[in-house]
C-alpha cells in the first residue's frame, strides 16, 4: 500500500520475512524483531535490498512510535520527528481567514480593546491573551477598520482560531 | 533522616514536578503529605503522589495555586502543620508568608521580612550597597526623564532601565543612546504599571555578554548561615533559564570564595534563614560581578547543587523552618564533580519557543548511572495552557564536565516524549555547540544565535539526516501496520481478553487494506 506523510510518498507491502518498502528510489527490506506495545517500541531491522546497493548491510534499529488521528511521532537515534499522514494530494494552503487575526497558541482571552466599527492603526494591540504565563499581545498588521470580534475576556481558545476580523 | 519527624503533615503549595519532589522529601521524614490542586489538575501525578489531597478551585492560578485563603483553609482543614510553597506561584509573596504564620502553622521558607526586603529590586539594592555587596553601577528613585538623562551620562551607555518591582524580564529595556532614553522609559513604565501595579523604574550600567552566576545559600533559625557554591545559568530564553551547571566553567577558586562570601553577607544582610539563591551578573571580560537579585525559595536547578554537595536541600528546609539547626559548617562543604541539569519545556523552538499543548502519547525518561529525572507528567498526562510548560528536569551527574556533557547529551537522546513537541532536540544543538564546551555561553546567547539561525540551522540538519530520514518514514508507515487496532497505547499491557489486539504481537502481518 501506499502512505503519505507530509509531501513524501512510500509504498510498504508484506514479504516473506516481513515488509519490503520502496522510498526515495530505495527497496528496503524490514524485519520486526520486537515489539513492545506498552511502550509504542519497535526493534526494526533495516536492509537495503535496491540494485545498486552494493553492500547489504543491515541496520538494526530501536525506534519509539505514536499516532494520535493523521500525526505520527518517530523517535529514532534521539531525533524526534513529527509527520502527519496525508492523502498524497498537494497539501492545500493554510486556510487564512482574508484580514483574520488568528490565535498563534492555545490559551485565554485576557483582554479585548476593540469594538466592531473601531478603525485602528497599524500595530496596535487589540486583544491580548495569555498562555502558560505568557502574554501574547494580537496587533493589527495594517491600518484598518474592525470587522468582527469573536473572542471575549477570558474565554479560552485554540490555537489557529480566528480571533478578530479587519474588513478589506 | 531524623528518628522523630520534623512535623507530621505537610501541606504542597504547588504542581508539577516540584510538588512531588517535596512530597518525596516529607515521605523520606515521616512526613504525611497533603496536595492540593485545580480542577484542570484533578488527574495530576501530584494528586496521586499525596496521602490526601484538596481541591482548591477552577483552572485559572488565582483560583487555585495563587489563592491564599483557600491553601490556608485546606492546610487548617486537613490538620497540616506546615506549607511548603515550591516555587513560582506564592513562594516569594510576604503576605503568604504572614498569612501562613498567622494561621498557626509553619511557612517552610524565610521570614515575611526577608521576603520583602528582596523583593523590591530598588530596596534591595540599596540594602546590597550598605553591606558592602557589589551591585551594578547605577541610580534608584530617580523621577524625572532629566534625571534618568543625567543618571545615564554619568553611568555611560549602554544602560539597562527597569522596573523596581520587576522580574521575569518585564519593564526592562536596553538603551544604547541618548536617543532612545525618552521611548524605553515610558514603555518600560507602562509595561510596569501593567505588570506589577507600579511603575518605580531603575537605571543601571547595562553589561554586555553577561554571564548569570547564582549562589546558593542555606541557614537556620540560629544564625547560622552559608553557601553551597555557584550555579551558572546563562543558557536562556526569554529570561527564562533553560541549562544550568556547577560548577561554573568560568570561576576561578579565588572568584568563587569572593562571590560566595558576598553571597553569605547579602543573605545576613536581610537575615535570611532556609534556602534562598543570590543571583549576580557576572562579567567575563573584567572577571567582576555585580548583585542582580536574590530568588528567596528553592530554585527549579536546585538538584545540581544537591549532586554536587551531597545534601538534601528540600529535607533540610522542612528540619530548618521546624526550628532544627543546621549542624554543618561551610568547610564541611565541597564541589564534587560536576552536574547539569537540562529544563525539558513543552515548547517549540523553531517557531519562537511557543508552548505547545496536548496530551502526552509517550514519555519515556532516560536511565542509567548518574541520571536524575525530576518530572510531574507521564503518558497520558494533558499538558494544558494554564501553567508553566516545564514537563521534566533531567539532571546529570559525572565525575567533570567534560563527562557530564556526554552523559547528558545520551540522556537526551533517551528521554522520548510524543504528543506535543518539546526543547530536547534544541539542547541537544547547544550542548555539541562549541561556544558551550568552550563555556562561552552569555544571557543573549540563544538569541542571538536562533536571529542568525545558526541553531536551527543545526536541528535542521539534524533532521534532514537522510538515512534517518527513511528509516523514521518507514517507523511511521510500519506504525499502522503492527499498531493497527490499538488506536492510543495504553501504558500497560498485560491484557487478558482472547480477541485482543495485543495478541498480534505475535503475529506481526497485519492483512495488507
Amino acid at each position: 500500500m501506499k502512505i503519505t506523510f507530509d509531501t513524501q510518498s512510500l509504498e510498504i507491502n508484506p514479504s516473506d520475512d516481513g515488509y519490503v518498502a520502496m522510498v526515495d528510489g530505495k527497496k528496503m527490506r524490514i524485519e520486526i524483531v520486537r515489539v513492545d506495545f506498552g511502550q509504542g517500541r519497535m526493534d526494526l531491522r533495516f536492509t537495503d535490498i535496491s540494485d545498486s546497493a552494493m553492500i547489504r548491510e543491515s541496520v538494526f534499529k530501536s525506534v519509539h512510535v505514536s499516532s494520535d488521528g493523521a500525526k505520527r511521532w518517530v523517535t529514532m537515534d534521539g531525533q524526534t520527528l513529527m509527520l502527519t499522514k496525508t492523502s498524497g494530494a498537494k497539501r492545500g494552503v493554510r486556510h487564512d481567514h482574508a484580514g483574520g487575526l488568528i490565535a498563534p497558541m492555545p490559551g485565554q482571552v485576557r483582554s479585548v480593546s476593540v469594538g466592531v466599527g473601531d478603525a485602528v492603526k497599524k500595530g496596535q494591540t487589540l486583544l491580548t491573551m495569555e498562555a502558560m504565563k505568557m502574554e501574547i499581545r494580537i496587533q493589527a498588521l495594517k491600518d484598518g477598520v474592525v470587522k468582527m470580534v469573536y473572542a471575549a475576556q477570558g474565554q479560552t481558545v485554540e490555537r489557529e482560531q480566528i480571533l478578530i476580523e479587519m474588513e478589506d | 533522616m531524623t528518628s522523630t519527624p520534623p512535623f507530621t503533615k505537610v501541606l504542597v503549595a504547588n504542581r508539577g514536578e516540584i510538588a512531588i519532589r517535596i512530597m518525596r522529601a516529607c515521605r523520606e521524614l515521616g512526613i504525611k503529605t497533603v496536595a492540593v490542586y485545580s480542577a484542570a489538575d484533578k488527574d495530576s501525578l501530584h494528586v496521586q503522589f499525596a496521602d490526601e489531597a484538596v481541591l482548591l478551585g477552577d483552572a485559572a492560578p488565582k483560583e487555585s495555586y495563587l489563592n491564599m485563603d483557600k491553601l490556608v483553609q485546606a492546610a487548617l482543614d486537613s490538620k497540616a502543620d506546615a506549607i511548603h510553597p515550591g516555587y513560582g506561584f506564592l513562594s516569594e509573596n510576604a503576605s503568604f508568608a504572614l498569612k501562613v504564620e498567622s494561621a498557626n502553622l509553619k511557612f517552610i521558607g524565610p521570614s515575611a521580612d526577608s521576603i520583602r526586603a528582596m523583593g523590591d529590586k530598588a530596596e534591595s539594592k540599596i540594602a546590597m550597597k550598605k553591606a558592602g555587596v557589589p551591585t551594578v553601577p547605577g541610580f534608584e528613585g530617580l523621577e524625572s526623564e532629566d534625571e534618568f538623562r543625567q543618571a545615564a551620562k554619568e553611568i555611560g551607555y549602554p544602560v539597562l532601565i527597569k522596573a523596581s518591582a520587576g522580574g521575569g524580564g518585564k519593564g526592562m529595556r536596553v538603551v544604547n543612546a541618548e536617543s532612545e532614553l525618552s521611548e524605553a522609559i515610558d514603555s518600560a513604565r507602562s509595561e510596569a504599571l501593567n505588570s506589577f501595579g507600579d511603575e518605580r523604574l531603575l537605571i543601571e550600567k547595562y553589561v554586555a555578554n553577561a554571564h548569570h552566576i547564582e549562589f546558593q545559600v542555606f541557614g537556620d533559625q540560629h544564625g547560622n548561615l552559608i553557601h553551597l557554591f555557584e550555579r551558572e545559568c546563562s543558557v536562556q530564553r526569554r529570561h527564562q533559564k533553560i541549562i544550568e551547571e556547577t560548577p561554573s566553567p568560568l570561576l576561578t577558586p579565588k572568584l568563587r570564595e569572593q562571590m560566595g562570601q558576598a553571597a553569605v553577607n547579602a543573605a545576613k544582610a536581610v537575615n535570611y534563614y532556609n534556602a534562598g539563591t543570590i543571583e549576580f551578573i557576572f562579567d567575563p571580560v573584567l572577571s567582576s560581578f555585580f548583585f542582580l537579585e536574590m530568588n528567596t525559595r528553592l530554585q527549579v536547578e536546585h538538584p545540581i547543587t544537591e549532586l554536587v554537595t551531597g545534601i538534601d536541600l528540600v529535607q533540610w528546609q522542612i528540619r530548618i523552618a521546624a526550628g532544627e539547626k543546621f549542624p554543618f559548617t561551610q568547610s564541611d562543604f565541597h564541589q564534587r564533580g560536576h552536574a547539569i541539569e537540562c529544563r525539558v519545556y513543552a515548547e517549540d523552538p523553531a517557531h519562537g519557543f511557543m508552548p505547545s499543548t496536548g496530551k502526552l502519547l509517550q514519555f519515556i525518561e532516560p536511565r542509567g548511572p548518574g541520571i536524575r529525572v525530576d518530572s510531574g507528567f507521564t503518558a497520558g498526562s494533558e499538558v494544558t495552557h494554564f501553567y508553566d510548560p516545564l514537563l521534566a528536569k533531567l539532571i546529570v551527574h559525572a565525575e567533570d564536565r567534560e563527562a557530564a556533557i556526554q552523559r547528558m547529551q545520551n540522556a537526551l537522546k533517551e528521554f522520548i516524549v510524543h504528543g506535543v513537541i518539546t526543547n530536547i532536540d534544541f539542547m541537544q544543538a547547544v550542548l555539541k555547540h562549541e561556544d558551550f564546551a568552550q563555556g562561552k555561553v552569555s544571557t543573549k546567547w540563544v538569541e542571538l544565535n536562533m536571529e542568525s539561525n545558526s541553531l536551527l540551522f543545526d536541528l535542521q540538519v539534524q533532521e534532514q539526516a537522510p538515512a534517518l530520514h527513511i528509516h523514521s518514514l518507514i517507523a511511521a508507515a510500519l506504525t499502522d501496520v503492527v499498531f493497527a487496532g490499538t488506536k492510543s497505547q495504553p501504558a500497560v499491557s498485560n491484557e487478558t481478553d482472547p480477541f485482543s489486539p495485543w495478541k498480534r504481537a505475535n503475529n506481526y502481518r497485519v492483512s495488507d487494506q
